[in-house]
């Protein structure tokens, strides 16, 4: 604990001094957004950002959940879960785009050109197929051949490298977006936001809510928290531990196919390395709020987003990434277990 | 032909030497101590900035070379401090984002005094001390095959200093792997438990690894600039994979490994590049797809390697952390 805190004061120092030796004009505009946050702009826009957080936090917690499930299952960090995000919002362009499209090596081009509301879940049915041929052809394999898990997870690393370098070698290097028409943003009290960002609060919420009533309510669901909980318990009780486990990859490309269209829509586009770059903030979630726990995904993602977009009002927004970072290592200097996972050795 | 000599061209170059450094410093990490270090990528940039920053402020080259190096100990030393008494993706994930996070603030705006932000620091800003050391001629120098320039940028001199220091680096290796202190790493990797039931300090041993491993990373990360130019978003996570997928091509645990492996992943992938853009027609696979389309195969080659052949061309199964 004293350690944590020791490193914490360091780290807070060493960015600070870095901070400050970058020009004076960083200084400068630091300052103003002091004195501004004094004025009510200032609350206006910590106001604004925290409801940005909020938005990306849920957008956030339907992409690492799935993570999070996968960890409790089957004790897999999987590295390639980023690709899934990016696949799902692809897939949706990919059916939807009035443009052009072709498959990698076939010389033939095609439109399919689907109106928004089917190819959208055409797109997160694709995926989930995905997720099914996932398991199928790696994963249960490698559970069956007994492969290590960090082999596994190394395994991962590489479909995760085949898997956005296939997307970018399919739909180009460029952002595409999903639909054309430009969102209005409305103002409501102190917070501006379009219509579009709205609904996908809601799909957002409905979504995690089905999660949570499918995980606390059915058999199957219950099912799939005693395998999380023990495995090995979990099938000498009669659970069916690998169709269980097929299932939770369904949900997880599924949801992560689902929050990654919603993320297209969110920041209008989105490119080939998207679900990347969101990986690591899917990690930090999951850990922050528990590894394998599955509510802890969902608060782990709401304070990483919140942190991440608040942190802007007073760090320059390219850290912002980096502060949720940074938060993950902070946290694992404390609370290894996360916030909800349970005290138990990890080392 | 012309594709052979590509590929020999791209065998001796000297990023391929800086790419079997930072294996090397991954070897001791992950091949004799079994740490998952998913952030080598991380400790390269390091190197990198490290140097080309202290040259810009003018001071001398050794000084330099220390203070890349000296970044990368640090660093090795706060990732450690946390992470190295927790179970081992721990200190993945704890990698790979501090590795992001070096990133980050190197692109970052608020930096670009000192790190010129996402486009980096320019080749010609750094490299002449380095190239005013060269006792090779200022011209371009045609040995066999090959054509070159004496002493700049990617040069007979940065290819002969790069291959030595990879060969220093690969003695280093093979003397600490076997002496009592890296028996001692391979215990740890082995069997962490029995070998603190020894009385062995077994975080101050995985500690010393981790810098030992980290420095060298830096050092290939400052050979590497030498011969390109300074730049956050070439060191990012692809990198690391990279370096994972050849060392475990060469040998995990094994001297030469990551020098095979290094030389192997970087032919193949030009061999693979000209082979397709001579052979497939371009309206199958435009020239702008040719780089995600290796890349593809590089992935898929990581995940048959470790499934089926986790020691490499040259490794020993027993001698795998996993």
């Amino acid at each position: 604990m004293l350690r944590a805190a020791l490193v914490f004061v360091v780290a807070a120092v060493g960015i600070t001094a870095i901070l400050s030796m970058g020009g004076t004009a960083q200084a400068a505009t630091e300052t103003e957004a002091v004195t501004t946050a004094a004025t009510s702009g200032g609350t206006n826009l910590l106001i604004q950002n925290l409801f940005n957080g909020i938005v990306f936090g849920l957008l956030l917690a339907l992409a690492s959940v799935g993570l999070s499930l996968i960890y409790g299952t089957t004790g897999l960090s999987n590295f390639a879960h980023g690709e899934m995000v990016t696949f799902g919002a692809m897939i949706t362009y990919f059916l939807a785009t009035p443009q052009a499209v072709s498959f990698p090596l076939l010389p033939f081009e095609f439109t399919v050109n689907w109106p928004f509301w089917l190819a959208a879940p055409a797109g997160i049915a694709i995926a989930t197929a995905l997720g099914w041929v996932q398991d199928k052809i790696i994963w249960s394999q490698l559970r069956r051949r007994r492969v290590a898990m960090i082999q596994q997870m190394i395994v991962s690393i590489g479909l995760s490298l085949a898997l956005v370098n296939f997307i970018q070698w399919w739909m180009g290097g460029r952002p595409v977006r999903l639909v054309t028409s430009i969102d209005p943003r409305k103002q409501y009290g102190p917070i501006s936001v379009g219509n579009v960002t709205l609904i996908s609060m809601v799909i957002a919420i409905v979504a995690l809510l089905a999660v949570a009533f499918f995980l606390q309510r059915t058999r199957l669901g219950r099912a799939t928290r005693a395998v999380s909980d023990n495995p090995a318990l979990a099938s000498a009780s009669g659970i069916k531990v690998d169709s269980i486990i097929r299932i939770v990859w369904m949900m997880a490309a599924g949801l992560a196919a689902l929050g990654g269209i919603l993320l297209a829509l969110y920041q209008q586009g989105i490119g080939f390395d998207d679900g990347t770059k969101l990986l690591m903030m899917m990690f930090a979630a999951v850990t922050l709020g528990g590894l394998g726990h599955p509510y802890g995904a969902l608060v782990g993602s709401l304070i990483i987003g919140v942190v991440a977009e608040v942190s802007t009002v007073w760090l320059p927004p390219d850290l912002k990434f980096a502060t949720a970072l940074g938060i993950l290592i902070i946290v694992l200097l404390v609370r290894p277990q996360g916030i909800l996972g349970k005290a138990e050795r990890v080392g | 032909m012309d594709i052979l000599f590509d590929v020999l061209r791209t065998a001796i170059a000297p990023s391929t030497a800086a790419f079997a450094l930072a294996a090397i410093g991954l070897n001791f990490h992950f091949g004799l101590t079994g740490l998952l270090n998913m952030g080598q990528a991380g400790f390269m940039l390091l190197g990198m900035y490290g140097f080309a920053i202290s040259i810009q402020q003018g001071w001398p080259i050794w000084v330099a070379i220390l203070v890349g190096l000296a970044a990368a100990a640090i660093f090795a030393v706060l990732l450690g401090w946390p992470t190295l008494k927790l179970r081992g993706d721990y200190l993945a994930i704890v990698t790979i984002a501090a590795a992001e996070m070096v990133r980050f603030l190197g692109r970052s705006q608020s930096l670009a005094g000192l790190t010129g932000a996402s486009s980096g620091i320019r080749g010609s800003d750094y490299k002449a001390p380095f190239e005013e050391l060269s006792p090779f001629p200022d011209a371009i120098v045609n040995i066999g095959p090959f054509s070159m320039h004496g002493s700049r940028s990617s040069s007979w001199w940065l290819t002969t200093v790069t291959w030595a220091i990879v060969l220093l680096c690969a003695g280093l290796f093979w003397r600490l792997a076997n002496s009592p202190w890296g028996r001692v790493l391979k215990g740890i990797r082995e069997d962490e438990d029995a070998v603190r039931s020894l009385g062995k300090n077994v975080y101050s041993y995985k500690m010393q690894a981790l810098i030992i491993g980290g420095v060298i990373g830096a050092l290939g990360g400052i050979t590497w600039a030498l011969g390109n130019s300074v730049q956050p978003d070439s060191m990012g996570r692809p990198t690391t994979f990279w370096l994972w997928t050849l060392l475990l091509l060469g040998g995990a645990a094994t001297v030469f490994g990551p020098v095979l492996g290094s030389i192997l992943f970087w032919s193949s992938l030009t061999l693979v590049k000209s082979l397709a853009s001579a052979f497939i027609p371009s309206d199958v696979l435009a020239p702008t797809e040719l780089e995600p389309f290796s890349l593809v195969l590089v992935g898929v080659t990581l995940m048959l390697l470790v499934v089926f052949r986790p020691q490499g061309v040259l490794g020993n199964k027993k001698e795998l952390a996993f």
